[in-house]
């Protein structure tokens, strides 16, 4: 009867041009003349970058050149007779190491955040499959593979102890992770009696170690600096405002190797002789107080953005001046400019790889030097290159994935 | 009357101001902020100057600006204003300024051509563009700016040496030591400026003549083809200037010199050779900064409400205009404050020349504190990078400020 009958226009299926695989392609890519010889431009464009890059990367590129400086892109010339007389001092940034995955296991089982979860178990499985390189055991022994495999544990370790004892509150998470920091360099620096501990002096330190020395105290140290310096700028008092507004031009107005170099000649004159100052806190300093700069101005914008109604609001029911900065003002101006910190972080990371014009063997400057000394792999430089690319994409996207999730959480954008 | 508190009545005047104590006096405790911070911070810095000052004449360090009117005596790998070994320091610095303001302008030029296309690209209705602009600005932009350079420059010092280089249409050159292009000589400096001089003014009046096209486009709904127009009267302007010019000074105001190679080296002569520096240094920079531009651009794009596009295709206008007339106009307000902060990051970053063999500001200095006083060097290459960005800082505030009059007067 009726069932037979053309169905009521609204209750039609839409057109099969205009649903599934051949709608999306038709509205996406094939809209108009001009838009498929855009596809097609760049279609042809991706898939012979796909077709050389893979030859290049499978067949003709010869990593043989990263295999060769294997653990000196991770600690540099730390391990080696000239540092460490023996060679026995590799299991101090392997404990390091290990310290970390615990501090990032017991974020975890604080927050119990599936952020956390993520970040804690891919550095940890990451430092674990290292155990599996295919070295020969004379380049890379058993016990290296064994304290590499430890990170497990470490990061069980360290969500346990988050999770079942009173050290799981964000304050005492806070501290555990100051003190590992200051352990680490400990550590890595050595004491001079303590058997096993003999000092390796920081001109061996080198290697990606040294990058994420300098960004983590860079980021822990420069955000508070950035905070002060932001209110300074803010200030009603002219002469804290001209201050703040000296440093904050005068860092920003010149370019962070300039000061590097600048450090290196002037500190020494500044201190006394034997002063121990060494180059890896210089440029410790130098790149905080760089980068407290950049901070203070992403902080000022968090501040001018918010209405001023909240400050007069808290200042009606009470609060004191300090207090009204403290817990009105500064959470909701700095959960607004999230992006732009987390972009002056990973700025900051990226900006480690300058100390090479201080003589010191980061990541990237291992790498040219090998490259330099060794002419017989100029035509591997290419690999070189690629390699320490990647490297630094991984840390710097995972840093933004990082704070891709925290906006979410914390609406950022959204009111 | 209400009482003042007793503790308040029995203060010795002293210890009060207005009748408040001092130390809860908002004007005294302001007060002894600013004068102890100040004092604080001349004593840190009278410190470090009486302590560098002792420690030069301790160790017998050089210092003082007198170095400047002496022979530097070290050549300068890339000039672009003649330079000679037997010239001053003050000259050598001039020549480095030089290098660093034009990798700087050049490169700002570049990435924001390159940055504005990303950012429409990132926000194309094509799929397959906007993604393509997505991996290219997240990859760029997160690799450090020296891996980057280094990259270039170890596939730059493995190409073929001058004699075996590519060479392409007969014209330009690659080789390890840099480009080779067809350039345009002057055939003498006032027939060149008076070309150049009227090449500007052609360019001025084309614009007005695209304004003014436009507006009675407006006013009568009539198609008066602006931009076309425009361009026809750039290209006329200059054609007429380039005839009467060589009527008038009995050559042609500008040849083209081709790159030749010459002799048994194959050392080329003629035209412009980029050296490897140069380009090296301008490729990183432009790549680099063009994805943050690209970013600032879609920001911008995507600040200007939707129903702005939507009301000007309704109106009839065409994608292209819709870009050119209605959003980019209202994006700009957003855009530019970030990008002159890209400017800023360009121009300093371009202190990393001397990673590729580029000798701007800094590599110059770096190389002058061996034979000059480091502390004077670094106070003068100070100022030169502060006078930079105060420029870019001046240069953008004036169109920001423009764009951002005209704009509302308009509406």
């Amino acid at each position: 009867m009726t069932a037979n009958a053309a169905p009521a226009p609204d209750h039609m299926p839409p057109p099969r041009s205009e649903v599934g695989v051949i709608g999306w392609l038709s509205k996406n890519l094939f809209s108009g003349w001009f838009n498929t010889i855009l596809t097609l431009i760049s279609g042809a464009g991706i898939a012979l970058a796909l077709i050389f890059g893979l030859i290049w990367v499978f067949r003709d590129a010869e990593w043989g050149v990263i295999a060769q400086l294997g653990g000196r892109f991770i600690i540099g010339q730390y391990n080696t007779d000239l540092a460490c007389p023996g060679n026995n001092c590799f299991w101090r940034p392997q404990a390091s190491l290990m310290l970390v995955v615990a501090l990032l296991g017991m974020v975890w089982g604080m927050t119990r955040d599936d952020v956390a979860r993520n970040v804690a178990l891919a550095v940890g499985i990451a430092a674990a499959a290292f155990a599996f390189l295919p070295y020969g055991f004379d380049k890379m022994g058993i016990d290296v593979r064994l304290l590499l495999l430890a990170n497990l544990p470490a990061l069980a370790i360290g969500w346990a102890l988050a999770r079942y004892t009173p050290l799981g509150t964000g304050m005492r998470v806070s501290i555990a992770g100051v003190v590992i920091f200051i352990l680490t360099l400990l550590l890595l620096r050595g004491v001079s009696w303590l058997p096993g501990m003999q000092p390796v002096s920081v001109i061996y330190w080198g290697g990606l170690m040294i990058n994420l020395i300098l960004a983590v105290a860079g980021i822990t140290l420069s955000l508070p600096i950035g905070i002060a310096l932001a209110l300074g700028r803010r200030s009603r008092l002219p002469v804290v405002k001209i201050l703040c507004v000296g440093f904050i031009e005068i860092f920003r107005g010149v370019p962070l190797i300039t000061l590097l170099f600048m450090s290196q000649v002037l500190i020494p004159l500044v201190f006394p002789e034997n002063f121990p100052l060494n180059s890896l806190a210089r440029a410790g300093i130098i790149i905080t107080l760089f980068s407290a700069a950049y901070m203070a101005e992403n902080i000022r914008g968090g501040l001018q953005a918010l209405h001023p109604g909240q400050a007069e609001a808290a200042r009606a029911l009470g609060l004191a001046g300090w207090q009204t900065i403290l817990f009105i003002s500064l959470p909701q101006a700095i959960r607004n400019v999230i992006p732009a910190i987390v972009g002056q972080f990973i700025g900051l990371f990226k900006d480690t790889s300058l100390v090479y014009i201080i003589a010191m063997l980061d990541i990237v400057e291992t790498g040219r030097t090998f490259i330099l000394g060794n002419p017989e792999f100029l035509a591997n430089a290419r690999e070189m290159f690629v390699f320490l690319a990647v490297v630094f994409w991984i840390f710097t996207y995972g840093m933004s994935y990082i704070s891709g999730r925290i906006e979410d959480k914390m609406g950022v954008g959204r009111r | 009357m209400a009482q003042a508190p007793a503790s308040q009545r029995q203060l010795p005047r002293f210890l009060t101001y207005h009748g408040i104590p001092l130390w809860r006096n908002i004007v005294i405790i302001q007060w002894t902020a600013q004068i102890v911070s100040a004092v604080v911070v001349v004593a840190l810095v009278a410190w470090f100057f009486t302590n560098i000052g002792n420690a030069i004449q301790e160790r017998d360090i050089p210092y003082g600006f007198s170095f400047l009117s002496r022979e530097y005596q070290t050549p300068i790998g890339e000039h672009f204003i003649p330079y000679e070994s037997s010239d001053t320091f003050l000259y050598a610095l001039g020549v480095a300024f030089t290098n660093t303001l034009i990798v700087s302008v050049a490169g700002v030029v570049l990435a924001t051509l390159l940055g504005i296309f990303i950012g429409v690209a990132r926000l194309s209705n094509n799929w397959l563009v906007a993604k393509l602009a997505t991996v290219y600005i997240e990859f760029f932009r997160n690799v450090p700016l020296l891996v980057q350079l280094l990259f270039w420059f170890f596939i730059f010092l493995t190409l073929p040496p001058v004699r075996e280089g590519y060479v392409i249409g007969g014209l330009f050159y690659i080789n390890n030591g840099g480009l080779s292009m067809p350039w345009p000589i002057p055939s003498n400096i006032g027939l060149g400026l008076a070309w150049v001089g009227i090449a500007v003014v052609g360019l001025i009046a084309g614009m007005l003549v695209d304004k003014r096209l436009t507006a009675r486009e407006t006013l009568t709904g009539k198609p008066a083809y602006p931009f076309i127009s425009g361009i026809a009267a750039v290209a006329a302007i200059w054609l007429v200037g380039w005839i009467l010019l060589t009527i008038i000074g009995g050559d042609s105001p500008f040849s083209v010199s081709t790159p030749e190679p010459q002799g048994r080296f194959g050392r080329i002569e003629g035209g412009f050779t980029a050296r490897a520096g140069l380009l090296i240094l301008l490729l990183g920079l432009v790549i680099y900064t063009s994805a943050f531009i690209g970013e600032i651009v879609r920001a911008g794009i995507q600040s200007v409400g939707r129903g702005q596009t939507e009301a000007a295709r309704a109106l009839g206008l065409s994608p292209v205009d819709t870009l050119r007339r209605v959003i980019f106009p209202q994006a700009l307000r957003v855009i530019i404050p970030p990008l002159i902060s890209q400017c800023l990051n360009l121009t300093k970053n371009s202190s990393l020349g001397g990673a590729v063999g580029y000798t701007d500001l800094t590599n110059v200095a770096v190389t002058m504190t061996q034979t000059a006083p480091a502390v004077s060097i670094f106070m003068l290459i100070m100022a030169g990078y502060l006078a930079m960005s105060l420029a870019w800082s001046l240069v953008g505030n004036i169109y920001n400020r423009a764009i951002q009059f005209g704009g509302r007067s308009r509406l």
